[in-house]
């Protein structure tokens, strides 16, 4: 379990504010709001993985230079020719677009960083398990399968070796195929054997004689009613100024950049709240954290 | 009014024959009666207790009836028989669905449709009852086998069951988990009024507190009463089942006293302080010094040491121990010690960073790999079915070597011979063990690893067992075996050694192994401590009082 104070919401919450960050991130090229996705992604990314979330960042350093400086050799197009490469002009605008391309990127790879440590698989099965029960069964029962399976391969392999009849380190091809061969046609029955088990366990506890209900153990409190309605104002605010044109960028073949000031630096206010809620939040919780533990 | 009652069930499967699984069968249940049903494996117990879960029923030739509360069984409304007839089987693993323990919990409350207010309070109120909140968020997969089986019943009870049915629930647990979960259902039936049925080898921990015991044989009841009578009852008839009573049982009527039985350890204390003189004049058997030479080394452990990941905690701590030729070697010791992981570092599964292992006199890393598998050493491995490939048994054998001769001696030894032509998975637990040993047999070992052979045997099988594994040390074959059973190792083992936090702590001969431990030995030694020495089986005890009765006289 993290520690982290924006997790401990209703998983609906979570999902409501993945979508809208990196769906915004997608649609919005303008570089303010880029920059503001990466600081905010960035920040939160670091404040969930700690010393080791400097490893991603340390990868994507890299990958945004070579995403940004590769777009100019495929897309000519642009005013400012920097200079000449192969016989193709390397422009200004192109390399502009480049960088906002490989801005975005690096912002959903963040995000989803983000998102796999918040949503954990039994908060997503939660979610989809009232929509489709069935489906969300199914799922739960594959996140069982796959250690057991690979438990039982082992514990397979370990045995025959024990008997002579594993491929060791000097078996030629053909017998490490034949032994792995073996070991999965033990595993199939055995399972199988293992699945007609798990099947009637299901049908002694009822499954198939009502239409399944779905059990969490996650509630809606007024708390995420509240961060739902912040969630959403701050992000129907955005959506307004995307739609009133104030967050439109393009590169090529022209820079036209629409400028920040005035009544748009409110949409750009409540796009950059909208991305610091979860750092913040888990901030806040820190400070509040070591303030009652100064106090004791 | 009787809570289940059957009348004249009668069954056959389709593919048996004709051979009646279950004859005349006619029992009824009252309610809050804690039943025990005993009977050695292949006896009917688990088709009885199918025949009462509509959806478990097999498939075959049935007559009779069944009814549940005065309705015959047919009649009842899935709903109902689903919340109101409880169903834990053997298997702790296979028997979870869900990957959480608390998505597990309400699975059976998921089935019925309940909503999000019931399933929440009802949940909550199993984790309670039965500790698991402890480890409500787990993992399934992070269970120990014990925690496992209590989250089956736990899920079970959380649709409030009017009859819990448990099938062998304690057959792959240890003996401490055993216990725990026996106790539970025990808190079950005393505080809730549930009333249970039981199927369990274990009936030491069972009969105590059970208001009755029924015997089953060859598929009818063959005695049905209080399980203080069924003692008298079985011994009177010389029935095998008697074996599988608990050691006070047995060593009372072994003796040859009358009056009540004593069931307990406790009442059995008294009874013997009761009947013979304190001190007794004989307190010990004279020592039987078998002169096996014991000098040769078969096996060797100099300082173990063994992880399985590199931050992780060691497992082996220094192990050192030497196993005598053509001895019977046994490792007992809790769950989790490190006891299997010892055998699979002797057969080269897992590699010490630090120590010798010798095998014969030579270093196991000096054996190329098929000279130590071929006429050296051989496992057999917790799971029988790990080992089991083909499809049948016959073809089984056949994988390990063309000698025809030799197989057919294998399988005669290890009594499978009327099994080569069964698909292996038709076999039952305790054949698929036999199959799997003869398997290993016909590599032959002349040191043959043993881990957890008697899990899931019953009593009757496990002395065949023992005459097997006696036979194979007259061809001088040694045996190291790992085991929870303690009984088993007092009776038959050469050496016991006890293992504790990663290394071998002591070593001695059975007799004196347990006599010097209090709580680590057997009921029998927990019985007769108080009067004789290093008596550890029910037999020693039975002999030794005959030895003073005769003397008073």
């Amino acid at each position: 379990m993290t520690q982290d104070a924006f997790s401990k919401y209703h998983p609906a919450i979570n999902i409501l504010f993945f979508v809208g960050a990196i769906g915004s991130c997608v649609m919005i090229q303008h570089p303010a709001y880029l920059l503001a996705g990466v600081l905010t992604s960035g920040m939160y990314y670091l404040l969930l993985h700690g010393r080791s979330g400097w490893k991603m960042i340390g990868a994507l350093v890299p990958l945004f230079l070579f995403l940004a400086a590769i777009n100019p050799l495929f897309n000519t197009r642009g005013e400012t020719v920097l200079f000449w490469i192969l016989g193709r002009p390397y422009t200004l605008e192109a390399l502009l677009y480049g960088v906002s391309v490989a801005s975005v990127f690096v912002v959903m790879m963040l995000w989803l960083g983000c998102y796999n440590k918040v949503l954990t698989g039994d908060k997503f099965t939660c979610l989809f398990g009232n929509l489709i029960p069935s489906l969300s069964l199914l799922l739960v029962m594959v996140f069982r399968l796959v250690p057991n399976l690979i438990r039982k391969t082992r514990q397979i392999s370990g045995a025959r070796k024990a008997i002579g009849k594993g491929a060791g380190s000097g078996a030629s091809l053909k017998n490490k195929l034949t032994a792995g061969m073996t070991v999965l046609g033990v595993l199939t029955s055995w399972a199988l054997e293992g699945s007609v088990v798990t099947g009637d366990s299901m049908r002694a506890r009822g499954y198939g004689t009502a239409r399944r209900s779905s059990f969490t153990i996650y509630r809606m409190t007024a708390a995420d009613w509240g961060m739902l309605c912040i969630l959403l104002i701050l992000l129907g605010t955005v959506i307004g100024f995307a739609i009133g044109g104030s967050m439109t960028a393009t590169f090529v073949p022209k820079r036209s950049i629409a400028p920040i000031g005035g009544t748009n630096l409110l949409g750009f206010a409540a796009y950059c709240g909208y991305l610091l809620i979860p750092s913040a939040l888990h901030i806040k919780e820190t400070i509040r954290w070591n303030i009652s533990k100064y106090r004791i | 009014m009787e809570h289940i009652k059957i009348q004249d069930l009668s069954f056959s499967y389709s593919t048996s024959n004709g051979k009646q699984s279950l004859q005349d069968v006619s029992l009824s249940i009252k309610k809050g009666e804690y039943v025990v049903l005993c009977g050695r494996s292949g006896s009917g117990k688990t088709t009885l207790l199918r025949h009462l879960k509509p959806p478990l029923t097999p498939h075959g030739k049935k007559s009779g009836k069944i009814c549940f509360n005065g309705t015959l069984l047919e009649n009842v409304s899935a709903h109902d028989q689903a919340a109101k007839i409880g169903y834990v089987m053997q298997d702790p693993d296979d028997q979870i669905v869900t990957d959480k323990v608390w998505h597990e919990l309400a699975f059976g409350l998921e089935s019925l449709g309940c909503d999000q207010k019931t399933m929440r309070a009802r949940v909550a109120e199993m984790a309670c009852y039965f500790g698991i909140q402890d480890w409500f968020h787990r993992d399934v997969a992070h269970l120990s086998g014990g925690q496992k089986q209590l989250l089956n019943l736990a899920s079970v009870m959380a649709m409030q069951p009017e009859v819990l049915i448990l099938d062998e629930p304690t057959a792959q647990l240890d003996p401490i988990a055993a216990s725990d979960f026996l106790n539970t259902v025990r808190k079950i039936n005393t505080e809730l009024g549930t009333t249970v049925i039981i199927t369990e080898h274990r009936l030491e921990d069972v009969f105590p507190y059970a208001d009755r015991a029924v015997v089953m044989d060859g598929g009818r009841v063959i005695a049905d009463g209080v399980p203080r009578s069924i003692g008298k009852l079985l011994y009177e008839q010389k029935n095998p089942m008697f074996s599988a009573m608990p050691t006070p049982v047995r060593v009372f009527y072994g003796t040859g006293s009358v009056g009540e039985c004593p069931l307990t350890v406790r009442e059995g204390r008294t009874w013997l302080s009761a009947s013979l003189p304190e001190p007794p004049a004989i307190v010990e058997k004279p020592s039987t010094n078998t002169d096996e030479d014991l000098s040769q080394v078969a096996l060797s452990l100099r300082d173990v040491w063994f992880r399985y990941e590199k931050k992780a905690p060691d497992v082996l701590r220094g192990v050192n121990a030497q196993v005598p030729t053509g001895s019977l070697y046994a490792i007992v010791g809790g769950n989790g010690v490190g006891k299997s992981t010892m055998l699979k570092a002797i057969c080269g599964i897992c590699r010490p960073y630090r120590g010798k292992i010798k095998v014969f006199g030579k270093a196991i890393n000096k054996y190329k790999s098929a000279d130590l598998f071929r006429v050296c050493i051989a496992m057999l491995p917790q799971d029988p079915k790990s080992l089991l490939s083909q499809k049948t048994v016959a073809e089984e054998l056949a994988e390990m070597t063309s000698d025809k001769a030799r197989i057919a001696e294998i399988a005669e030894i290890c009594r499978i011979t009327e099994l080569l032509e069964s698909h292996p998975y038709d076999l039952s637990g305790g054949e698929q063990q036999r199959a799997a040993l003869a398997k290993v047999l016909l590599t032959e070992p002349k040191l043959l690893l043993l881990d957890e052979p008697t899990k899931g045997m019953d009593s009757f099988f496990k002395e065949s067992f023992a005459n097997i594994l006696t036979q194979l040390k007259a061809r001088g074959i040694t045996v190291v075996m790992v085991s929870h059973d303690v009984e088993f190792c007092a009776r038959y083992a050469d050496l016991v050694s006890m293992f504790f936090d990663g290394q071998v702590l002591t070593t001695d001969a059975p007799k004196r192994f347990f006599g010097n431990n209090s709580f680590y030995t057997t009921a029998a030694n927990r019985m007769s401590r108080h009067l004789f020495r290093n008596a550890v089986t029910a037999e020693d005890i039975v002999e030794l009082y005959k030895q003073n009765k005769g003397a008073d006289q």
